[in-house]
């Protein structure tokens, strides 16, 4: 640390004749060089406003944001520095601390090892004197505001959301003892000063008793909030690997739509198929889709099989369209094309026009849509089973999923209408 | 099978990324999940404004950050997005476009924010924004947006689009080349240091917040060399001024696009991001039908580069292929006036088709 050096920089206070902002900028400068930091130990973050105006006066590294965000601009320089020996100061009005009132819980909240000096004067200085969510009733009064609603008590619910350190002091005298206090306190400190705006306010400091908030001192005892580094492994070191082990009988690319409701195993029979179509050399896309609520409703997944590289990932007209049950086949049925070769659950429909297969009757619920997938599969040869069961040999639901592509088998005897079309052209 | 949203969070970190703040949504969600397994740094904010002052915090203490929203997060995100322009602070923010207009449909892609990117500085200055077209493009414009962050000191987008970073695919990961991280020494200056203060290259040398050797200030309002507010004088205003110059002047280090020319097309389809595998598919089945048509894939969407302007004056006839309403990109180039020589392959709510465009093109 730099003792020697001062705080602040030769600059003339720019703030009106009588404003209180001067004494709390010396007085925080005090405090600082009191307790033996350095220019270049501190980060002076400024918001907007009169308390905006103090950059020029610090010898400090400096920061200038936007109004009321301040706070969180210095959770992020605090949390960046990660350095005990530097010091984060914030400088906000209560105009800042009442837009930006979610910052300062949050860093309450997770008690992050910084000082926030809010100086109240108990209004806008800059845009005409106008009330802020910090202006007392009485204040309000004095002004002939009709708002009647309570101010926020910043000090108190910086306490309650955490803060290691928060108090409101009136007293001029006491301004760089307390703020001593609070910067020397690790984790967050909240300081409240009251200040005199001669313009729009009162002239006298002994005027505003009466329109202030009774001093307060709060304490927690919280561990200090920080970010936790780690080290971490690359994304693709995890990727499954899957190298050709089976032979496809697909001569160009078929799009498959599998449809049936959240919870059933879409998505994971549509990956296991597209996994499978990987050990069997081909190229492979799939896609979810679902409602924002993933827990209900329809669930919907595309697969593409292709011997060549894909490049669009939609399908235009599905070659073949599996939907296993009412949510599904209600989202998909207007995609049915001529050349759709498409099989339906019979509980959707029983004795309509399409291939009727009972797959959620023999591979349950959750297994109706891998029952189907399966089904499709052998029906086509366009690859073997086979490639299904080796995808399923790692997962973590193994048995299950096995079933589910056997059940198929039990669906075997039903004779087919037709003989699907699968090797669709671009 | 693999996503772009693992690409290219993984390309940012091997690329020099420290920290990923991020607060939760669709389509983004993939890149919330894979940077909190992989980023050395991870942190959830409580909302989109704190999240990017968080950032610029961490910027501003010497450090790379990272997001990922949407329109809805980029929409709170704008006023400190604008601030750390002015502040000049490196971050990468990756906007996943969905349906909208407001929330839209969360599930649905789209290519509708382009225009709102266009004039989200105010005061019409340039942002680098990068917009993949395919897992290549994913992998290597993330290594570009992080050294195109820290080379000229700005905020850089990577736009994506739903379909694009949350659909899997096979892809043969050793097909990925070794990314270069990101060197953050500070470069030379001229003495005395002044944290605004740039040379030749019109971009000033960066030192932390915090650092030991000099004072460092930085401002979000119009400021001198010393990072100190300046209403409209000469230096604050040439500094402001400086902040599109350094990004107009030096384009081409960082204009990126894919032209497959072919000798006597008089057509040429123009496209960006989403549409661009849909449109090297058109071009594909246009070509087996003996037809002459040439392709130019923007990757490097904003701001455009005069090469984009003299391959498209180049060409007879233009068609856009845009997932949005109007064309966006088409807008910007040339204005939503309808000449014979424009086309617009556009759609709304799912995305365009190879065979929707040819029959545009056609």
């Amino acid at each position: 640390m730099e003792a020697a050096e001062k705080i602040l920089t030769k600059a003339k206070m720019p703030f009106c004749p009588g404003c209180g902002h001067g004494v709390c900028v010396r007085s925080t400068s005090k405090a600082l060089e009191n307790l033996g930091y350095g220019p270049k130990d501190v980060v002076m973050v400024s918001d907007i406003g009169c308390s905006g105006l103090v950059d020029p006066l610090f010898e400090t590294h400096t920061i200038h944001g936007l109004h009321g965000r301040a706070p969180a601009l210095g959770v992020g320089v605090a949390l960046g520095l990660d350095n005990p020996n530097k010091k984060v100061v914030v400088i906000q009005g209560d105009g800042g601390a009442t837009i930006g009132l979610q910052h300062i819980l949050e860093a309450s909240r997770r008690n992050i090892d910084m000082t926030l000096i809010v100086i109240n004067n108990l209004l806008y200085g800059m845009t005409g004197g106008q009330m802020s969510g910090l202006s007392t009733n009485e204040f309000k009064d004095y002004k002939n505001s009709d708002d009647d609603a309570d101010p926020y008590d910043v000090v108190n619910l910086a306490h309650q959301s955490g803060a290691a350190f928060s108090v409101r002091v009136n007293e001029i005298s006491n301004f760089t003892d307390v703020l001593k206090e609070a910067i020397n306190t690790p984790g967050f400190s909240l300081v409240e000063l009251s200040s005199l705006c001669t313009s729009y306010g009162m002239k006298k400091i002994s005027e505003m008793k009466g329109f202030i908030v009774e001093e307060k001192k709060l304490i927690n005892i919280n561990p200090i909030g920080e970010s936790k580094k780690r080290d971490t492994n690359s994304l693709l070191s995890n990727v499954k690997v899957l190298e050709k082990q089976f032979e496809s009988n697909i001569e160009d690319s078929v799009g498959i739509v599998i449809a049936g409701s959240a919870g059933g195993g879409v998505q994971s029979a549509a990956k296991i198929l597209a996994q499978a179509g990987i050990l069997s050399g081909l190229y492979t896309t799939m896609k979810g889709e679902y409602p924002i609520t993933v827990g209900t409703g329809f669930s919907v997944a595309e697969v593409i099989l292709s011997k060549k590289p894909i490049h669009f990932t939609g399908l235009e007209k599905p070659s073949v369209i599996l939907a296993v049950t009412e949510d599904g086949w209600t989202k998909v049925k207007n995609r049915v094309a001529h050349e759709s070769r498409v099989l339906v659950d019979r509980k959707i429909c029983a004795d309509c026009s399409y291939d009727v297969k009972d797959f959620v009757k023999v591979g349950g619920k959750k297994g109706a849509a891998l029952s189907a997938v399966s089904y499709w599969v052998k029906e086509t040869g366009i690859f073997p089973v086979d490639a299904l069961f080796k995808v399923v040999e790692s997962s973590k639901y193994t048995a299950p999923l096995q079933k589910a592509i056997k059940s198929a088998e039990e669906l075997r005897e039903v004779v087919y209408s037709y003989v699907p079309e699968i090797k669709r052209k671009n | 099978m693999i996503d772009a949203s693992r690409i290219i969070t993984e390309a940012l970190v091997q690329s020099g990324a420290d920290v990923f703040v991020g607060y939760p949504i669709t389509p983004s969600n993939l890149f919330y999940s894979y940077s909190k397994e992989r980023f050395p740094e991870f942190l959830a904010g409580p909302d989109e404004i704190s999240v990017l002052q968080w950032m610029c915090g961490y910027s501003a203490a010497g450090k790379i950050p990272v997001t990922a929203t949407a329109f809805p997060g980029l929409a709170l995100m704008t006023e400190t997005l604008n601030m750390a322009y002015m502040m000049e602070l490196p971050m990468v923010l990756i906007i996943t476009q969905r349906l909208g207009p407001s929330t839209g449909s969360a599930t649905t892609g789209a290519q509708g924010d382009l225009k709102f990117l266009d004039g989200i500085i105010s005061g019409g200055f340039p942002m680098p924004i990068f917009s993949p077209s395919n897992f290549n493009d994913a992998w290597i414009l993330s290594n570009e947006a992080v050294k195109t962050a820290v080379k000229f000191r700005t905020p850089v987008i990577i736009l994506t689009s739903k379909e694009l970073v949350m659909t899997q695919k096979s892809f043969d990961i050793n097909s990925l080349e070794t990314l270069e991280k990101i060197d953050r020494t500070p470069k030379e200056f001229e003495a005395p240091f002044q944290p605004y203060k740039a040379g030749i290259d019109m971009v000033p040398t960066f030192y932390p917040l915090g650092n030991d050797e000099y004072q460092v200030r930085f401002n979000a309002s119009t400021h001198d060399n010393e990072g100190l507010i300046r209403k409209g004088t000469p230096e604050s205003l040439a500094n402001t001024w400086r902040l599109r110059e350094k990004l107009e002047k030096r384009i081409d280090e960082y204009s990126f696009f894919e032209l497959d020319a072919e000798d006597g097309a008089n057509d040429l389809i123009v496209t960006w991001g989403v549409s661009a595998d849909a449109s090297r598919d058109t071009v594909k089945s246009m070509r087996g039908k003996g037809k002459k048509v040439s392709l130019l894939i923007v990757k490097t969407i904003l701001p455009i580069s005069q090469n984009i302007y003299d391959i498209i004056d180049s060409y007879k006839t233009i068609t856009f292929a845009e997932e949005n309403m109007t064309g966006m990109f088409k807008e910007m180039i040339f204005g939503k006036r309808k000449t014979s020589k424009i086309k617009t392959a556009t759609k709304f709510g799912a995305m365009l088709t190879p065979s929707e465009i040819e029959e545009i093109v056609n």
